[in-house]
C-alpha cells in the first residue's frame, strides 16, 4: 500500500543527491586505481577554409567606396565619480558544469558570467540603442545590404596579451562551423545565417549574412565575436580537454580562481585595452568578483541579509514587500532600488484558432472582455505589475502605444457571447449555445506560481458565463502541448529579445496549423502575411517601424492574443557601500547590478562601484546600532503609463 | 446499551462482540474513532455548514433554498446581474433595507473556491471574526477553513475509494494465490514484482501530460499501481489458513473452492485485513496530499491540503495561519487514524481471540 509514497520519497532524496554532486571527485583516486596523466593530443585537426555557397560571398578586395563610420557622439552613461576597488560578492544556484563558452553544458547560468566578458566588434548603446565601438573602432556597410566591414582596434588584446586580429574572426567562423565543438545550434547559425567572413588585412575583415536588414539589426545578427586562435587545439577531444580550461577573453574580467563546487573568482584586468574607450570609462569597477555557489534562493537571501552578498534581486512581489524588511532596511544599511526599464516583453493568453468555437472572433472578443486583469493586479499582484497592452512591447519606437487592451466589461462580453450564439445559461451559470456546447475552455499553463492569478480570473469569468478549466502541467510539458497545438488557450510568456519585434514566427500562415512552430494561435491571414514579408525584408528603419505598428494593430483586431501582464521594472536590494550613478541605470538594463557589460542585450552593465570606506562606516554603524534612515529609490523615468 | 440493542437485532457473533468491547476499552482509539466519524459525517453535509451559498433566502414572500442544485442568478432577487448571487452581499443589502426579506447563511459564510478580494488590500488576509474568515485566507483570498473542510472531504473520499478498490483486487488475487499455490502463485508473484517496479510518480506525470488529472483518473492510476501490496498479506494468510482442519473438513464435505475461500478462509483472515485498513486510509490521505503538494494531484482550484501546504510554505513568515491550519489538521487526522489503527489491531489480535484456541 505504501509503495507509491515510498517512490515519491525516494525520488525526492534522489533529486537532493543529484543536485548535491557539485564537486568533482577524481573517480580513479577514490577507486584506488593509479591516475594516468591524460595525454593531451598536440595536434589539432586541419580546419577547412570557409565554404561559400553559390550567390554568396564577399569581394576579394576591400571595396573602395565604403563609408567608414564610428560613434563617439552618443551620451556617456557611466558616472565619473566611480571608484575602482573592492570585491563584489554575488551568488549562483549551482556550480557550472563547464567553463567553456560553447559546447555541451555551456548554456547554464554561468554563461552569464563568461559570455559578457567576450566582446564582439561593436556593442549597443543602452540608451540610444545604436552601435558603439568595442573591438572594432569603425564599421561600414556593403552595397548588397547584408554585409558589414569592421576595422579592429589595434590595441585590442586577449587576456594573455596576444593582439586580437582579423584572423581570430576567420577562425571563429571555422571554429563555430566545426563538428568538434558539439554545438549544433552554433554550427547551424554560422552556416545558415552567417554566409561568409573574409580577412582583408590584420585589422580589417568583412562579414556577410543571409538576408538584408537595417543597420542596427545587422550588427546584432551578424556582428559575431572572435575566438582565440592561438589557444584552441581543435580535435575530437576538444570538448573534454577544454571543460575546465580558462579560455582567454577580451572583456574586463578573467577567471583567476576556481574552487569546484564552492566559488569562482574573477579579477579585473589592470591594463585592460578597453579602459580608454569613451563608453567603457568608469565602468567595471570592482577589483574582484566572487561568485559563490548557494543552492537555494532563500538561503542566498539570508546570506545577503547578513552582508555576505552585496546585492540581491527583489523582482518578485513577495521578496520586495515581505522578505526585504527589518532592521538592515529600516536603518538604511541596505538600500532598495526599483527601476523601471525598457525590456521587451510578451506575455499573454494565446487563443487557438483551430478550435471550432475559438475560431469565431466574437467569442474571442467576449473572452477578452471577461478577463478581470485589474482585479488580479490590485490584489494578488500587489499593484506591482502593469497590464500589457499589446502582443509585445519594449522595443522603443516599434511599440504601438495607441492600442488599448480590451478591458473587463461584462456588458460587452454579454453582447459578444450573445452574438456568437451563446445566449442561454446552464444550471451552473455557464453559457450554452443551440447545439448544447458549453462556453468552456482549457487554459494550459506551466508554472504553479501563476495559479493564484488564474483562479481569480477563473472566478471573475464565471460571472460572464465563461468557464476556464485550469490545465497545469510542468513547464516543458505545457510548452510541448502548446507547440503541438493541442491547447485551447495557452497562458505563457515569450523570452522576447532583440532590437525589433518579430511577427513571422508568431502569426505567419507558414507556421499555422503545424506542430513545433511558435504560431500558437494558428493565425493565418493572407493580408497580414504580405505585410509580415514586407516587414522582414525591408531595410528602412522608418518603414519597419510603420509596418510593425500596423501589424501590432492587426494582431489586436483579430483578438487571438489577450495580452496579460508586464513587469516593466527590475528591483534589487544592495548594501550601502554599493554605489550607483545618480541616474541609476540606462533604460534598457535587465539588472542594475550587473557587473559586466551586457545586460538585456545592451551594454548597460558594470556601472556600480564598491565604496570601501563606506563599507567600513556601514559596518561600524551596524555594530553601534546607528541608523542612516531607510533608503528606497524608485526611478520612474522610463515608466510607460499603462493607462496610455 | 446500543451494543445490547445491536446484539438483539443482529445477533452478533460473540467474538465480534468481544473484539468490539476490547476496542472500546482502548480509550484513545475509541474516542478518535468517534471524533473522526463525526468529522466524516459532518463533512458529507459540508455544504450546509461551510458555504458561500445561503441556506434559506426569503424574498418577496417566497422561500429559496440555494444550497444544492443550480445557481440562482442575482436577477431573481432584484439584483442587476445574471451570474450567481453573492449571498453575503444580499444579506447585507436586505439588512440595510430593513424589510421582510432575509437571508440565512451557514456558520462559515465562504465557499472553498470563492476569491474574497478587496482591491488595494493584498491577500493572504489574516484570521478575523469580523470578516468571517476564522482561519484567514490564502494567497488568492479564499477561506482557509472552507478549503480545509472540503479538502478533508476529498482526501478522505479518495483514500476510501482507493482502499475499497485496492482491497477488492488485492484480497481476491492474494487469496487465490495462497489457495491454489503452485504455478499460479509463482506466475502472479513474478508479475507483481515486475508491476511493483513501475514508478508511480512518473506514470502520474505522464497521465497528467495527456489529460487533465481529476479525482477518477488519479484514483484509477493509484489503484492500478497500488493493489499489489495487499496480495502479499493475503497470500501468506491464506497459505496458513488453508492447511487448517476446518478447511480440510469443508473440502471433505465437498465445498467448492469459491465457498472454501469466501466462507472459510477470508473470514478467518479478517483480523489481518481490518488491522490494515486505518493505515491504508492514512497512506491514501498522505499520498493525495503529497501529489497535490508536488503539483501533480487534482487540478487547481480544487481545495486540497497538499496545495495549501505548498502555499503555506511559501508564506511561512508572512501568513503563518495557512501552514499552521493545514499542518495541524493533517497531524490531527493522521494521529487519530493511527490511534484507531492501533486499537483495531489490538482488538483483533489473534493471540487473544483465535478460533483455534
Amino acid at each position: 500500500m505504501n509503495h507509491p509514497a515510498k517512490t515519491i520519497a525516494v525520488l525526492a532524496t534522489g533529486a537532493v543527491l543529484v543536485s548535491g554532486c557539485g564537486s568533482e571527485t577524481n573517480i580513479y583516486l577514490t577507486l584506488g586505481v593509479p591516475v594516468e596523466p591524460y595525454a593531451l593530443p598536440e595536434t589539432a585537426i586541419e580546419l577547412p577554409p570557409i565554404e561559400v555557397l553559390e550567390g554568396d560571398g564577399l569581394p576579394d578586395v576591400l571595396p573602395e567606396d565604403l563609408v567608414w563610420v564610428t560613434n563617439e557622439d552618443d551620451p556617456v552613461f557611466a558616472s565619473p565619480d566611480a571608484k575602482r576597488g573592492g570585491t563584489f560578492r554575488t551568488s549562483i544556484l549551482g556550480f557550472p558544469l563547464t567553463l567553456r563558452r560553447v559546447g555541451p553544458d555551456s548554456n547554464g547560468s554561468f554563461a552569464g558570467f563568461l559570455r559578457p566578458n567576450q566582446f564582439g566588434p561593436i556593442a549597443l548603446h543602452p540608451d540610444t540603442r545604436r552601435a558603439i565601438p568595442a573591438l572594432a573602432t569603425h564599421w561600414a556597410f556593403g552595397a548588397d545590404g547584408r554585409s558589414i566591414y569592421y576595422r579592429i582596434n589595434p590595441k585590442a588584446r586577449w587576456s594573455d596579451g596576444v593582439p586580437v586580429t582579423a584572423d581570430d574572426f576567420v577562425y571563429a567562423m571555422q571554429f563555430m562551423r566545426s563538428k568538434e565543438i558539439v554545438a549544433p545550434w552554433y554550427n547551424n547559425y554560422y552556416t545558415e545565417r552567417i554566409r561568409d567572413l573574409k580577412r582583408y588585412d590584420d585589422q580589417t575583415y568583412g562579414v556577410q549574412g543571409a538576408n538584408p536588414m537595417p543597420a542596427g539589426e545587422m550588427h546584432a545578427n551578424y556582428g559575431i565575436g572572435p575566438q582565440p586562435r592561438h589557444f584552441h587545439v581543435l580535435n575530437d577531444d576538444w570538448v573534454a580537454n577544454t571543460n575546465w580550461q580558462i579560455e582567454p577573453n577580451t572583456g574586463p574580467y578573467q577567471i583567476t580562481k576556481v574552487r569546484k563546487g564552492k566559488y569562482i573568482e574573477m579579477t579585473r584586468k589592470a591594463d585592460w585595452w578597453g579602459d580608454e574607450l569613451k563608453y567603457f570609462k568608469h565602468r567595471f569597477n570592482p577589483d574582484k568578483i566572487r561568485v559563490r555557489v548557494i543552492r537555494d534562493p532563500n538561503v542566498a537571501f539570508q546570506y545577503f541579509l547578513k552582508g555576505e552578498l552585496d546585492t540581491q534581486g527583489l523582482v518578485l512581489p513577495q521578496y520586495w514587500h515581505d522578505k526585504a524588511r527589518g532592521e538592515a532596511f529600516d536603518n538604511g544599511y541596505i538600500a532598495k532600488y526599483w527601476f523601471y526599464n525598457e525590456q521587451p516583453e510578451a506575455s499573454g493568453m494565446y487563443l487557438n484558432m483551430a478550435d471550432p468555437i475559438l475560431s469565431d472572433e466574437l467569442v474571442r472578443f467576449g473572452i477578452a472582455h471577461s478577463m478581470n486583469f485589474d482585479r488580479v493586479i490590485t490584489t494578488v499582484l500587489r499593484n506591482d505589475y502593469d497590464r500589457l497592452s499589446t502582443f509585445q512591447i519594449g522595443f522603443g519606437d516599434y511599440d504601438n502605444l495607441d492600442i488599448r487592451p480590451r478591458e473587463y466589461d461584462l456588458e460587452r462580453a454579454d453582447e459578444y457571447f450573445d452574438a456568437a450564439g451563446f445566449e442561454t445559461r446552464g444550471g451552473d451559470g455557464i453559457r450554452i449555445n443551440k447545439d448544447g456546447e458549453r462556453l468552456s475552455f482549457q487554459v494550459t499553463y506551466g508554472t504553479p506560481l501563476h495559479t493564484d492569478r488564474l483562479v481569480v480570473l477563473q472566478e471573475e469569468a464565471r460571472k460572464a458565463g465563461l468557464e476556464l478549466e485550469l490545465d497545469l502541467k510542468d513547464g516543458p510539458g505545457s510548452f510541448k502541448k502548446m507547440l503541438e497545438k493541442k491547447h485551447q488557450i495557452a497562458w505563457m510568456g515569450w523570452a522576447a529579445g532583440g532590437l525589433a519585434p518579430g511577427y513571422w514566427q508568431f502569426f505567419h500562415s507558414a507556421n499555422a496549423n503545424k506542430p513545433q512552430t511558435n504560431n500558437l494561435t494558428n493565425h493565418a491571414n493572407p493580408a497580414m502575411d504580405e505585410l509580415i514579408m514586407d516587414y522582414r525584408t525591408s531595410t528602412s528603419l522608418e518603414d519597419r517601424i510603420r509596418l510593425a505598428r500596423i501589424l501590432e494593430q492587426m494582431v489586436h483586431d483579430s483578438g487571438v492574443v489577450i495580452p496579460t501582464f508586464r513587469v516593466p521594472y527590475t528591483r534589487a536590494g544592495a548594501w550601502r557601500w554599493v554605489k550607483l550613478p545618480e541616474w541609476v541605470a540606462p533604460r534598457t538594463v535587465a539588472s542594475v547590478f550587473s557587473p559586466f557589460a551586457n545586460t538585456g542585450g545592451f551594454s548597460g552593465g558594470g556601472l556600480f562601484w564598491i565604496d570601501v570606506d563606506e563599507r567600513e562606516r556601514t559596518l561600524e554603524a551596524k555594530s553601534d546600532g546607528h541608523s542612516f534612515g531607510p533608503t528606497t529609490i524608485v526611478d520612474t523615468t522610463y515608466r510607460v503609463d499603462p493607462a496610455g | 446499551m446500543i451494543l445490547d440493542r445491536l446484539r438483539q437485532s443482529f445477533a452478533l457473533n460473540p467474538l465480534t462482540v468481544k473484539q468490539w468491547r476490547r476496542f472500546r476499552s482502548i480509550k484513545r482509539g475509541y474516542y478518535s474513532a468517534v471524533v473522526l466519524g463525526a468529522m466524516i459525517v459532518l463533512s458529507c453535509g459540508a455544504e450546509l455548514l461551510v458555504n458561500g451559498r445561503a441556506l434559506i433566502v426569503y424574498y418577496e414572500g417566497e422561500l429559496y433554498f440555494p444550497t444544492y442544485g443550480d445557481i440562482i442568478p442575482g436577477s431573481t432577487f432584484g439584483l442587476d446581474y445574471e451570474y450567481e448571487t453573492n449571498y453575503r452581499d444580499l444579506d447585507a443589502e436586505f439588512e440595510e433595507q430593513d424589510g421582510d426579506n432575509w437571508v440565512l447563511m451557514p456558520p462559515v459564510r465562504y465557499g472553498p473556491l470563492e476569491n474574497n478580494l478587496t482591491p488595494g488590500y493584498f491577500p493572504p488576509y489574516s484570521p478575523s471574526f469580523e470578516t468571517g474568515h476564522y482561519l484567514g485566507t490564502d494567497e488568492t483570498g479564499r477561506d482557509v477553513l472552507a478549503r480545509l473542510v472540503y479538502g478533508f472531504r476529498i482526501a478522505f473520499a479518495f483514500a476510501s475509494l482507493l482502499l475499497l478498490c485496492n482491497y477488492l483486487i488485492g484480497i481476491a488475487i492474494g487469496s487465490a494465490m495462497g489457495f491454489w499455490g503452485g504455478v499460479f502463485d509463482l506466475a502472479f508473484q513474478r508479475l507483481i514484482e515486475i508491476w511493483n517496479m513501475v514508478p508511480t510518480l512518473y506514470v502520474i506525470m505522464i497521465v497528467a501530460s495527456i489529460v487533465i488529472p481529476n479525482f477518477w483518473t488519479l484514483a484509477a492510476v493509484m489503484v492500478a499501481l497500488g493493489w499489489t501490496a495487499m496480495t502479499w498479506n493475503m497470500r501468506t494468510s491464506t497459505y496458513k489458513e488453508k492447511t487448517r482442519e476446518y478447511v480440510l473438513a469443508a473440502r471433505a464435505l465437498g465445498a467448492s473452492n469459491q465457498r472454501m475461500i469466501g466462507s472459510h478462509v477470508i473470514p478467518n483472515t479478517i483480523s489481518v485485513i481490518v488491522s490494515f485498513i486505518p493505515f491504508s486510509i492514512a497512506t491514501g490521505i498522505f499520498l493525495l496530499t503529497a501529489l497535490d503538494y508536488l503539483g501533480f494531484g487534482l487540478p487547481p482550484p480544487t481545495p486540497s491540503w497538499g496545495e495549501m501546504l505548498s502555499q503555506g510554505q511559501k508564506h511561512i513568515v508572512t501568513a503563518p495561519w495557512i501552514i499552521l491550519s493545514v499542518a495541524i489538521a493533517i497531524s490531527i487526522v493522521l494521529v487519530m487514524v493511527n490511534y484507531i489503527g492501533e486499537a483495531v489491531r489490538e482488538a483483533f489480535d489473534p493471540k487473544k481471540f483465535a478460533y483455534y484456541q
